[in-house]
This record gives C-alpha cells, structure tokens and sequence, in this order.
C-alpha cells in the first residue's frame, strides 16, 4: 500500500504562535485516517495545510505526490469539507452544487450535485437557499460538496460537530461506505466515532504530533483484551499460566486486563480460552473488548 | 485551455450571484437614479436657459444665428476656462450637447467610487467566512480573480451602457440639433471611454479586497487609495510645468510653475479626461495608460492572493 498523503517535517506559526511544529506522518492510501487532538492541537491547521488553504511555515506536503500549495493541482483529486466555511447564502443549494461541479470541470454537474444531495439525503433542498439552511443541513450540503465527482481522497474537517445523532449517525454511514474505495482524512472531537470509523491515526498536542499508528496499535487492540466483571473471584495465576498470557490483573471498576503475545497467539483464540476458564469458574462478566478505548489511550497521551 | 474554462465558470456563476444579490440591485438602482437626477437637474437648466435665450432673441429681433455663435463661443470659453486647454479637444468637447458633457463628467467622477462599493467584497467577503475554501480546492486563485474581475466589468458594462443611452437620449430630447450621426458616435465613443476607465478601478477594487479578510477594511482602503490617486493628481495639475507659457483667459495663468506638475503621471485620474479626445493617439495613449495601470494592480492583486493563506 502507497502513502496518499505524505508529510514531513512540517510546521505552522502564525507570528509568534507555533500552531503546528515538526509533524510527520503518512496517510496510506484507501485508509480511513483520523487526526485527533483537543482544541487547539493544530488539527484544524494541519488539515488547512493538507488541503492548500494555508501555506506551511516549513516542511513539505505531498497529496498523491502532488504539492497542494501549487495553483490548481487539486482539481478533482480531493473533495473538502471545511470547518466552519459558509456557504455563499444567496444561492440555491442545487444551483450551488451545480456551480461548484462546473469549477470541478465535472461533465454532468447538475446530475453529480443531484447524486450529492440524494447521497446525505437532502434532496429536497435543490431550491432552497443555503442562507436558509439549518446547521445540520448546511454541514451536510458542505459534504454533499465534497462527495461530488468522487474525488480520490476525501477531507472531512469535524463532520459530525453540531449534529443530532440520528443525522450524525446517518453522516457516520456515508463515510463509512467511502472506506476502502477513497482515502477519508477526518478530524474530528468525537473519539468513540473515529475508534469506529478509522483505520489509523494522528495525535496531536499543542502543535506536535503525539503519536501516529494504526487504529489496533494504538488501542492495543493486537497486545491485550479486557472483561468488565460482574461478579464472582477471577483466577488470575490461572489466567496467566495460558499460553501466551504475559499479563493478567484486575484494574479499577473490576476490569480484568490480560495482555498477551499476538504472535504466540493470535486474539480470537486467547479470547476464548480466558473467558471460557472464567465461565468454568463461575466468574459472571458483562462485556468483553479488545486493547484499550481510544479515548482512554488519547487521554493518557495528551 | 482549462484556465479559460474555469474563468468563464466563474464568470457565469459570479455574474448570475451579483444580479441575485440585494445590495448590488441596489446600489445599480442607486447609480441610475443618481445619473437620472442630474440629468434632470441639468437637463431642467439647460432647458430653461435655451427656451428664455430664444424668447429674449425674439423679442429683441436679433439674428438668431449670429446670437448662437456668440452662445457657442461663451460655451467654448466656458470650456476652456474649466475643462480644457486643448484646442482639439476643445473643439471636439463643443460639438456635443452641454448636458451630456456636464453628466457624463460628473458620473466618470464618482464612477471609482461606485466601483469600490460594489467590489470591495468580491475577494474579501469570500476570505473572511472561508466560502473561498469551496473554490480554491477547485480552480486556481488566479482564476478566481480573473472570473470575479470580468463578472465586475460585465456590471458595469451593462450599467455605462444604459446610463449613456439615458443622458444621450436626454441630450437629444433637449437640443434638436445633436445630429443622429453624432448621437450614435458620441454613445458608443462615451460607453467606450467609460469602460476604459473603469477597468483600472475595478482591478483597484479587485486589489484591495485580495489583500484583507474584512469587506469593510478592503472598502476604507480603497477609498483612501482613490483618495490619493485623486490627491496627486490634483497636486500635479494644480501647478505648471518648469516653462511652460500658459494661453490667455486660462486657468493656467493663475498656476505657479514647478516640477511637482510632474507628479500628474503617477496618477491614473489625470489620464481619465483624454479618454474623449478626438485624436487617435492621445486616447490610444490614455487608454493604454489605464489597462497598464489596471495590470499593475491586477498584477498584486494576483501576488497577494497567491500567496496568503485562506
């Protein structure tokens, strides 16, 4: 697999404030990658930068090895949802779409914008102006901009910030069908939503990059799994005696955590075999999940 | 090939938002009636002053021809004394109705002015709420200057053309004797100068707004910068050149000589007024002044686009 985006090195200051400092990371390509961090972090400018709206102070940028700072280079190869960009509000969105598909060079704009519309399932605001729009219908519009032509990879700035959850939910099922078939950077607050939705992702902090992995090593996901016990006395010198077993121990809220050899063993395997010992050994556990959440692993990062 | 495309695509969709938009109807509304008002102002004038100097000449039974030489005479003095010394232009300027001339003048005055009040957001009203965004993932900036800038030129385009047709029709309304010949002469020569005129302005504008993130900075810039282009201006022709002789019954007698008087080539407004003159040359020389002027500032206006961050 090839990197779509690469970056190194790169940096941002706007006068005496460094938003971004020395950030290196790739972004393989068909990846769902997320970009995480809290406010502030330089999520937002390091996505800027990605998608040619700012110009990095230093370091280098390639979008399928192509600059993004160069004039028009990334006509039809990226589609854009900007955080908090406005819609021009006089026009009506299908008109709008329309327009924004002529600037693509799409041949069937008005039937690509149609597409768009049906794709975040606002047909019916063709005629209406996106001055007019509620929030989440214009943040949907804005993707339904980004959708158009079915650019390669796809920018995703917070798309899910300010939706109720039906719609978000709904948002959430758009990007996951583009998996696979684009490379979709999203930035996103939401991490319960990136654990679920990416492949791989940046950490950032006060303008440094943190960490940069895969979604399983991050979360651990190839190292350890954990039981939410309910009740009963869990056989920890049992549990550890398995094979491929380095760890086991009870961790705050009754929380079993067995870390273990991923190429001893692989995860289904030793899955099974702890808790079927804890059934055997009438431990009664709620839920089982592999490594750790993404918001405790970000939390402990940040 | 491609950059034509997506300047034409700019273009259509910046020409149909201009027209959509509440606040250029307005203001395009706003300069016809502006235009409307002083033609009638000095329409009403020129009306009343023709009609007693008929009745008064036929009254005292004078010859009315020899008494319109002697008002085309007082016409042309007047001319001279406040609008120019060029014989040629003089001559050409006498020709054609006072109305129009007045009108016309006055409406090139403020025509920079409007110009700022329609564009000074076209860049800068995009910047500031990111709606920029949405095209500079999709075209070249440069190209979204150039497209803005022609959908500007185009308003105005329609606008000088409707405003000119209105004072020459005025024109002739009021003075029989404005030939048809000259009518369609004078209507496309004024429509043509006008133009001319404002496409440095308009890159002014186009300037100013490429430059800053609020409309309302971009708007007090530029009008600062006419105000200096209209001040150097001013300085230069308020003086006269080292030697030069000034002609009797001039303004110019009145003028001190010195070398500031060369200060007027700096400025773009002192060219505006050969933008009328009869010979080929001199309006050659001032139209090619105002599209040089009009590059330079589309020139930055491109630089500083290009390279800022959006």
């Amino acid at each position: 697999m090839s990197a779509a985006i690469e970056i190194k090195g790169l940096s941002k200051h706007f006068g005496a404030k460094v938003a971004v400092n020395d950030v290196t990371f790739n972004v393989e390509e068909g990846h769902c990658y997320g970009l995480i961090g809290p406010n502030g972090a330089g999520k937002t400018t390091t996505f800027s930068m990605m998608c040619g709206f700012l110009f990095p102070t230093s370091g280098t940028i390639r979008v399928l090895g192509l600059d993004p700072t160069e004039p028009g280079v990334l006509k039809q190869k990226v589609g854009v949802l900007p955080q908090d960009a406005i819609l021009p509000p006089m026009w009506p969105v299908g008109e709008l779409l329309t327009y924004y598909g002529e600037l693509s060079g799409l041949p069937n704009a008005e039937s690509e914008a149609k597409a768009a519309l049906e794709r975040v399932q606002l047909p019916e605001t063709w005629n209406v102006q996106a001055g007019a729009l509620s929030h989440g219908m214009h943040k949907r519009v804005s993707m339904a901009q980004a959708l158009m032509g079915s650019p390669p990879i796809i920018f995703l700035d917070e798309p899910t910030a300010g939706l109720d959850p039906k719609i978000a939910a709904s948002v959430r099922g758009v990007i996951r069908d583009l998996k696979g078939k684009h490379t979709v950077v999203v930035s996103s607050h939401n991490l319960q939503e990136l654990e679920e939705l990416c492949d791989a992702t940046a950490i950032l902090d006060k303008g440094k990059l943190v960490s940069a992995s895969t979604m399983a090593e991050l979360t651990g996901q190839m190292a350890e799994f954990r039981v939410q016990i309910a009740r009963g006395q869990v056989p920890i010198d049992e549990l550890k005696a398995l094979t491929g077993v380095k760890d086991a121990k009870v961790e705050a809220n009754n929380v079993l955590c067995v870390s273990f050899d991923s190429v001893a063993v692989q995860p289904e395997e030793i899955i099974t075999r702890a808790v079927g010992l804890l059934a055997t050994k009438n431990v009664l556990f709620l839920t089982v999940w592999r490594g750790k959440r993404l918001e405790e692993r970000v939390l402990a990062l940040t | 090939m491609e950059d034509f495309s997506e300047i034409g695509a700019i273009w259509r969709g910046e020409t149909r938002r201009a027209l959509r938009s509440g606040r250029v109807l307005v203001l395009l509304i706003l300069f016809l009636l502006f235009v409307g008002l002083a033609l009638t102002v000095v329409g009403f004038f020129n009306h009343q002053l023709n009609a007693k100097f008929d009745q008064q000449m036929a009254m005292a039974g004078a010859d009315l021809s020899q008494a319109r030489e002697q008002l085309a005479a007082g016409k042309k003095q007047f001319l001279q004394t406040f609008v120019t010394e060029d014989p040629a232009m003089l001559d050409s300027l006498a020709a054609i109705p006072i109305v129009l001339l007045v009108v016309f003048k006055l409406t090139l005055r403020f025509l920079p002015l409007f110009i700022a009040l329609m564009g000074f957001d076209q860049l800068a009203g995009e910047v500031g709420p990111k709606s920029v965004r949405y095209l500079v993932v999709r075209v070249k900036r440069s190209s979204i200057i150039l497209g803005k800038l022609l959908s500007q030129v185009t308003l105005f385009a329609i606008l000088m053309s409707i405003c000119t047709v209105m004072m020459v029709m005025v024109a002739k309304v009021l003075n029989t004797e404005f030939a048809a010949a000259d009518v369609a002469l004078w209507t496309g020569k004024l429509i043509i100068s006008s133009m001319v005129l404002s496409l440095a302005y308009l890159s002014l504008t186009a300037l100013f707004s490429a430059l800053v993130k609020q409309g309302g900075i971009s708007l007090v810039l530029n009008v600062i910068a006419l105000f200096v282009i209209w001040f150097v201006a001013l300085i230069g022709e308020a003086v006269r050149f080292p030697g030069e002789v000034a002609a009797e019954g001039t303004l110019a007698m009145l003028k001190a000589e010195s070398a500031f008087a060369y200060l007027r080539y700096a400025s773009v407004w002192h060219f505006g007024d050969d933008l009328l003159h009869p010979h080929w040359g001199r309006f050659l020389t001032a139209a090619l002044v105002h599209v040089g002027f009009g590059l330079a500032f589309l020139g930055l206006a491109q630089l500083a686009l290009r390279r800022r961050d959006l």
